[in-house]
């Protein structure tokens, strides 16, 4: 027990230091140089904080696209007081220990594991110099990173009120949480939500998913509609409370957000994200084809015989990415292993959606601890190995293609950084095949057995 | 139409009574080396009544154009704008101008057809941008202001040949040709004079070899005729300038009188030495900075009253290719503004979006007023003090090159220094006011131009970026629209099937393993 305290608050010192040593390093660096620590996005949400002090809109300030809660949290960055400024990314460390904390007790309960080696795993997440480099910075990504580790563990604990108001909450914040609704219904059935009941049997599950009902279909009691009795099995009280709490709690603080900052709430948080119209050049696949159907839409080329796409497929980009993230992949993987599923879904919106910057990574970051256990990249090194370096290499061609861009003015849109964001895609793609296929057990790294 | 014409000599210029001869109609110069400028006046009944249907509309109208060629401006004459077309409007009602009979927005119809049918202008409202009004006690500021790059004032010379000559009126058509070789021309109207007030400014004689001509008296002999052959003295007072010459009316006066009076004046003349120039260092990239070189000379603190104190100022006027980040500007962060040698950014309007690409901006840009930062001693500097302004690309639509040209006026940059109090600069007989920069400070405020020096040989205060842009092929090529488009199509398409194909296989695979379970409890229970 002894060594277990220690190792904890070893790593739990470790990555508390990090930060503490990262933000006292930003603010020497903020104060000496001309090239600043902080992000901009910082800058964005302490602005928007002085507008809300002055009584004034969050949205006065331009770019800011969240809601007004954040600006609210950030209010002691507008206080006198020195070093108060830094309040905000204190905050967004401390979440993101908070978030590694959870990660390690959600181990326990997902892998069976001993609290050291859920620890160990967590330590992805604790000591990543990146997670602690984005949120020493300033970035509010590490919140959404502990509302929705906090949402897992509320879940996995059957903590389903709780799990509403974090889900509500976390799409309020971010949209994209949305998607985690639908793999946490459908893992919430019966026999997760009686809970002593026994480990219980085949015969005790509540609807199996539909891609398996319909592979054994015959099996089944042939003649009753296959619709009706599932749909009624599967609504179950706790699934209700969960829908029910998330939508309740979305629903109050939009309508308390819009009764404070009316349209601009909606338009600079929600609207925005259909509407946008910048197209500066992103990890996404579809950068572009976006930048080039926008501006001949606008018929802004001047060239008489230059065609815009005829088609208009960049908007129905939200099908493959919806389908994937929100449909199949929670019905295939999510009764196997909820926080995998989550991964993967993760991993998805992000692959296939139509804005992609580097900070939608930290996304799906957070759940590499709950997947790397029975992942075949540790247990097959050489592909580990292939999907690191794959990754890496995928965005260094692309970072390169667009330094050539932003900074040496070349003209790398075609073939550079349309290439390079297709490659990307690609790498993802197949990684996102590799997690899928660990998640369904396909290469036989059967959970439990690392344990 | 009354018509007034000032030639300023340098005192260094030769000036012999026998080049000039004024009879009782007509007065002749002859080679005179001096800068010109000639204002015409006309009241409401001269102009043509297309154009006062929509004066009639305009609380003030002011328009501004200079040329992108370097060129000195002297004093009284000593204030500068940025190259292109400017125009300064104030509707009669805060309403909407009422359209012309096809219903066309009257403003911005007149101003093509007298400037240019390119101009970027649909209406005031869409178009034009609103300069932060300072102060609505002076509203010396117009609410809309506009910009464009337009290098020859040829279509303006076209219009008043047809408009204001008669068909058969040969000297009426030659002096409004003599604007294509003016270096700035203003135009003036407002509600309360009623009358239009249109002035040319030439640094020198086309062809270097002085003014040679005849101004005869008006045709009617109604209108005054006004000639003035002044040069700059040493003024007592440091808010004012002092002429002196010869001036006369011609087909009134017998003889040139000689002249000698001062008054306060705006806008003041730095020694030649106090230039600047502008450059975009390379690579620009997407971020290009535009650095503003000052000499050492034009360091100094303008020579005024010891309680006066003065500020370096630059005012970009940028079309909406480029613009820079308020937020960035607007800092007081003294490490950012020192690396810049910025001290502040006193006013920002216009186009200051950070993210949409130019096409869909609809304005013509952005204006930046910004206090520049100057050496404590100047004769610290070595050379030149280097103010840089980090600016931001807009993305521009797609090109077969790959690229497109952004042209960018060179900024005004002065000194601005406070006037003693009760300083009247009305009075001045040859004032400048609306020129965008001048109406967002105080009424008493003292102009020092610093004089634009360019490095390039074309003389042209003008700078073109580079801006890379996607390159699209008129004939398709490997990776025209269609590829681009068909190429992502095939991409995402594989991309996703593959993913679902290991979905599928999941499922499959469980679907059997439940099976087998199954098949294997059936076993267990019929035993």
């Amino acid at each position: 027990m002894a060594s277990i305290f220690k190792r904890a608050s070893t790593i739990y010192g470790a990555a508390i230091g990090l930060r503490v040593i990262l933000l006292f390093y930003g603010a020497w660096q903020d104060a000496h140089s001309a090239v600043k620590y902080t992000d901009i996005d910082y800058m964005v949400f302490t602005d928007a904080s002085r507008y809300v002090s002055q009584g004034q809109s969050p949205y006065a300030r331009d770019t800011y696209r969240y809601t007004p809660l954040l600006a609210w949290m950030l209010l002691p960055t507008t206080w006198a007081i020195p070093g108060f400024f830094s309040f905000g990314k204190a905050l967004f460390a401390l979440a993101d220990v908070v978030a590694g904390w959870l990660v390690a007790k959600s181990l326990v309960l997902t892998h069976g594991m001993s609290p050291e080696r859920a620890l160990k795993y967590a330590s992805f997440w604790l000591l990543n110099p990146m997670v602690a480099n984005i949120s020493t910075r300033g970035s509010s990504e590490g919140l959404l990173g502990v509302l929705v580790v906090a949402l897992l563990w509320a879940v996995l604990n059957r903590r389903v009120y709780l799990a509403g108001v974090l889900l509500g909450l976390g799409v309020h914040f971010k949209i994209y949480p949305f998607i985690y609704g639908v793999s946490m219904l459908w893992w919430l059935d019966d026999t997760r939500t009686k809970t002593g009941t026994g480990t219980g049997t085949s015969e005790s599950r509540e609807p199996e998913p539909k891609s398996r009902a319909t592979s054994n279909e015959d099996d089944r009691n042939g003649g009753t509609p296959v619709g009706v009795s599932q749909i009624i099995s599967f609504v179950t009280p706790c699934r209700i409370r969960l829908a029910l709490t998330s939508l309740l709690t979305f629903a109050a603080l939009n309508a308390a957000m819009y009764a404070r900052y009316g349209t601009p709430f909606l338009q600079h948080t929600y609207f925005h994200h259909l509407t946008r119209i910048d197209h500066r050049h992103n990890f996404s696949p579809y950068s572009t084809l976006l930048y080039l159907t926008a501006a001949s839409s606008a018929n802004a080329t001047g060239l008489t015989g230059l065609r815009g796409p005829s088609g208009s497929f960049e908007s129905l980009a939200f099908i493959p990415q919806l389908l994937l993230s929100v449909v199949v992949i929670p019905l295939v993987l999510g009764k196997k292993d909820l926080p995998v599923t989550m991964l993967a879904q993760t991993f998805a919106f992000v692959t296939f959606n139509k804005v992609c910057t580097s900070q939608y990574f930290l996304w799906y970051l957070i759940f590499l601890p709950f997947y790397l256990p029975t992942s075949s990249l540790l247990q097959n090194p050489r592909l580990g190995i292939t999907v690191a370096a794959l990754w890496v290499i995928g965005q260094a061609l692309w970072l390169q293609q667009g330094y050539l861009l932003e900074f040496l003015g070349v003209s790398s849109f075609v073939p550079g950084l349309f290439l390079a964001s297709l490659g990307f895609f690609a790498v993802n793609v197949w990684i996102l095949g590799v997690i899928v296929g660990d998640a369904g057990g396909l290469t036989g790294a059967e959970k439990g057995k690392v344990e | 139409m009354r018509q007034r014409i000032t030639y300023i000599q340098k005192p260094s210029a030769p000036f012999h009574p026998s080049q000039t001869t004024l009879t009782h109609d007509a007065l002749s110069v002859e080679s005179l080396d001096a800068a010109r400028e000639e204002r015409v006046t006309f009241s409401f009944d001269e102009l043509p009544s297309e154009l006062w249907q929509v004066l009639r509309q305009c609380h003030q109208l002011h328009i501004r154009w200079a040329s992108e060629k370097v060129y000195e401006a002297v004093s009284p004459f000593s204030s500068r704008i940025s190259p292109g077309l400017h125009v300064f409007y104030s509707p009669v009602d805060a309403g909407k101008a009422k359209g012309d009979n096809e219903g066309r927005e009257p403003v911005c119809t007149l101003l093509k057809k007298v400037f240019d049918d390119g101009l970027r202008c649909e209406s005031p409202e869409e178009s034009f941008i609103t300069p932060p009004i300072l102060s609505t006690r002076f509203a010396s500021t117009a609410g809309y202001q506009f910009h464009q790059l337009l290098p020859s004032p040829e279509n303006l010379v076209t219009y008043i040949q047809h408009k204001f000559c008669p068909m058969d009126d040969d000297k009426c058509r030659q002096r409004a040709a003599s604007i294509l070789s003016a270096d700035a021309v203003d135009i003036n109207y407002d509600s309360i004079s009623h009358a239009l007030t249109m002035s040319g400014y030439w640094s020198e004689a086309p062809g270097g070899q002085g003014w040679t001509e005849i101004i005869g008296k008006h045709e009617g002999g109604t209108d005054k005729v006004e000639v003035g052959l002044l040069g700059a003295e040493q003024a007592s007072e440091p808010e004012e300038i002092k002429m002196g010459g010869l001036l006369a009316v011609v087909g009134q006066d017998e003889e040139l009188k000689p002249t000698l009076f001062s008054f306060p004046s705006r806008h003041h003349p730095l020694p030649e030495d106090a230039v600047y120039s502008v450059s975009f260092p390379t690579p620009t990239g997407m971020h290009p900075t535009m650095t503003i070189s000052i000499s050492r000379e034009a360091l100094n603190e303008p020579p005024g009253r010891p309680d006066a104190t003065c500020a370096l100022h630059a005012y970009l006027t940028l079309p909406s290719t480029l613009f820079g980040d308020k937020y960035q500007l607007s800092t007081t962060d003294p490490l950012f503004l020192k690396s810049h040698n910025l001290a502040a950014l006193r006013a920002v309007a216009g186009e200051t979006d950070l993210e949409a690409p130019d096409w869909f901006v609809s304005r013509w840009g952005s204006n930046w007023l910004l206090e520049l930062a100057s050496p404590s001693e100047s004769n610290q500097v070595a050379e030149v003090w280097n103010v840089t302004v980090p600016l931001h690309l807009r993305y521009l639509p797609p090109s077969e090159s790959g690229y497109r040209t952004a042209s960018v006026p060179w900024p005004v940059v002065f000194w601005a220094c406070t006037a003693e109090d009760g300083t009247k600069m009305g009075m001045n007989p040859f004032d400048r006011v609306n020129l965008g920069w001048e109406g967002l400070f105080g009424p008493r405020t003292m102009f020092y131009q610093l004089h634009p020096s360019p490095t390039r040989e074309n003389g042209v205060l003008m700078e073109g970026l580079e801006v890379p842009v996607l390159t699209l092929k008129e004939n398709g090529g490997v990776f025209g629209g269609r590829a681009i488009e068909l190429g992502t199509v095939a991409v995402i398409s594989l991309g996703f099937l593959w993913v679902l194909w290991r979905l599928g296989l999941v499922a499959r695979s469980s679907g059997i393993r439940a099976q087998q379970k199954r098949d294997a409890d059936k076993r267990n229970k019929a035993e």
